[in-house]
């Protein structure tokens, strides 16, 4: 169907420019250029993912003894699993939380530049580095700036006098997992922030001199213009940093492991810990919940984008 | 009177700076808790473990820059270097060409099948890791191909290749037509198109690309800790937290470490930081 549509399309380039068949070429051509992509594709994404979704129906042994299981791996996942729902729980949390922080911090580091601060450039510079940065440099120093006896936390709230509230921070099952969040809001604020400047500095300035020639403050300027006017960006960066977090491993695995008593276990952690960690010897099990949880991620990201862009039919 | 207009004038202003005084402390704060951290590795990086221990917070005088000769040769941080830029260098190698090549072919042909084509390989930017990881180590085993350097720069070939036709195929499908018909009238081959036209005026878009690809693959860590088990083959993220696991205590080894996985990440952003941010956020924008 859509090769068909491919077909009867209209040359976009400029009419009169081309010369007819100007963008055909010979298959040999077409699989000269495409063929080396189209292998790798083929061999090491599309079939090592039809394979786990086989794997997810059977039980995989050492040597690859495969025996098929039918939906017992699901039904042992949605039922029995404790360790699987103590992991959903914590994975949803980080994630819901985090990814409103992380765009609301984004745009309101973005408009602190755009206010034209003063070296906005460098500033911008500095505040993207830890983008760039391996999750274990920032995993380990943070690691560090967490640490009870000479990380920076409890140094500077024992210097304020405040030595009352020093933690574990990754010690302790009650802060370890906001401590993790702390962390990953940190490596990526500047990634969000980059973004909503850049669609800062999109925006058409009639709008905002018009919004200033009507006495319009900055709170209502920001709710009622740049806002609404932001939003097929913010979307954007809801669903990449939702994507993101709701995958989480890296960070976790550097900092805590999943622990203490498995606040900080994410379902990456664990889908990682049954295949390879734990002796149970089984492939098909963890590929079942990386199954179910990429369904899961999919769903939610189709339900808001859809829940949140049906409003963008309104022209302002 | 016009002194006292004067003096109305300077306390407006100093009304207005006192206004933006928060703003100001905020910058400067953030800027200190984004930039911190890393200057105190840095400086961590050239001082003993006692000294830190001794004073966490303490400049590095006298400065030990003998650790990083240590840090390669004894910590086997050499090794793992190694490692990490053969692996990263070979996966960006073949990802710019493999991908430019894509890349120029679904910008520059009508072909059957060329959206279907379009789409499964850019589907690969969303795709999840663990629906990929899990059979992926069970293919590379059956290939002989697990535990080896090889296998890693096929597994970061197949992840990275989608974003890199993305960034590609948006600006190669930029460029005018007209140049790829008179090159034909001129009598190039297509290859010799693709080489001696799309490739030089594509450079940027190619830049951002190889430049990208690197840093993003100099930091990667879930694929290398599931496909590589041996000291030898371990690249700098996952030799620095095998490090770390046997010399917890070792502060100021494993900082000298950090210095020596930031450096070249540090080195390209300050030649590259505007490509580098561009790079990052192509397609968040649209």
């Amino acid at each position: 169907m859509s090769v068909e549509i491919t077909r009867t399309q209209p040359n976009p380039a400029p009419a009169g420019a081309s010369i007819v068949g100007s963008r055909q070429a010979s298959r040999a051509t077409i699989a000269a250029f495409l063929g080396p992509a189209l292998v790798i594709y083929a061999g090491f994404i599309f079939y090592p993912v039809l394979r786990t979704f086989y794997n997810s129906l059977h039980s995989v042994g050492p040597m690859n003894v495969t025996t098929f299981v039918g939906a017992q791996n699901f039904t042992q996942i949605l039922t029995h699993d404790h360790t699987f729902w103590r992991a959903v729980g914590n994975t949803v949390t980080f994630t819901l939380i985090g990814t409103v922080l992380d765009v609301l911090g984004g745009l309101l580091l973005a408009l602190c530049l755009f206010a034209r601060a003063p070296f906005a450039r460098l500033l911008r510079v500095v505040w993207f580095t830890p983008v760039l940065m391996s999750y274990v440099v920032v995993g380990i120093i943070w690691v560090w700036l967490y640490d009870y006896d000479w990380g920076l936390i409890n140094t500077i709230l024992r210097w304020l006098g405040l030595g009352a509230l020093e933690q574990s921070w990754l010690g302790d099952p009650h802060t370890a997992l906001w401590a993790v969040l702390v962390t990953h809001l940190w490596k990526w604020l500047g990634f969000n922030m980059i973004i909503c400047l850049a669609a800062l500095y999109a925006l058409p300035e009639e709008v905002l001199g018009a919004a200033e020639l009507d006495a319009c403050g900055w709170f209502a300027k920001l709710v009622y213009i740049i806002i609404p006017m932001l939003r097929p960006t913010l979307i954007n960066l809801l669903v990449l940093s939702f994507i993101g977090k709701m995958m989480l491993f890296d960070l976790v695995w550097i900092m805590t492991d999943g622990g203490p008593l498995w606040a900080t276990e994410t379902v990456s952690t664990y889908v990682y810990k049954r295949a390879f960690n734990w002796n149970t010897f089984d492939l098909g099990y963890p590929s079942a919940i990386a199954v179910l949880w990429s369904a899961m991620i999919v769903a939610f990201v189709v339900l808001m984008t859809r829940l949140l862009r049906q409003r963008d039919r309104l022209e302002f | 009177m016009a002194a006292r207009l004067g003096r109305h004038h300077a306390i407006e202003l100093w009304l207005g700076h006192l206004r933006r005084t928060p703003l100001l402390l905020f910058l400067i704060l953030y800027t200190v808790v984004t930039g911190g951290p890393f200057l105190w590795v840095a400086m961590m990086s050239i001082r003993t473990t006692p000294e830190i221990f001794n004073d966490p917070y303490g400049l590095p005088v006298p400065a030990h820059w003998g650790k990083f000769a240590d840090a390669w040769t004894i910590s086997k941080y050499g090794t793992y270097f190694w490692n990490s830029l053969i692996v990263v260098g070979c996966a960006v190698a073949l990802l710019t060409i493999i991908g430019s090549m894509a890349a120029h072919c679904l910008a520059r042909y009508r072909f059957r099948g060329s959206r279907f084509v379009r789409v499964a390989i850019l589907s690969g930017m969303i795709l999840p890791p663990q629906l990929l990881i899990l059979s992926l180590f069970q293919i590379l085993l059956q290939f002989g191909l697990y535990n080896s350097l090889p296998g890693l720069i096929i597994a970061y070939v197949s992840t990275q290749l989608a974003m890199t036709v993305y960034i590609l195929e948006g600006f190669f499908a930029q460029l005018p037509q007209d140049l790829f018909d008179a090159a034909r009238m001129d009598g190039y081959s297509e290859f010799e198109i693709f080489w001696r036209i799309t490739l030089p005026i594509g450079m940027p878009a190619v830049f951002t690309t190889i430049i990208l690809n690197f840093i993003i693959l100099w930091n990667e860590f879930l694929y290398a800790i599931v496909l590589l088990t041996d000291d030898d083959k371990r690249t700098l993220p996952l030799g620095i937290m095998h490090f770390m696991g046997a010399h917890q205590l070792d502060v100021g080894m494993i900082a000298t470490g950090l210095m020596i996985s930031i450096a070249p990440v540090i080195l390209m952003y300050a030649f590259f930081s505007d490509i580098l941010i561009k790079g990052m956020t192509a397609g968040a924008v649209r």
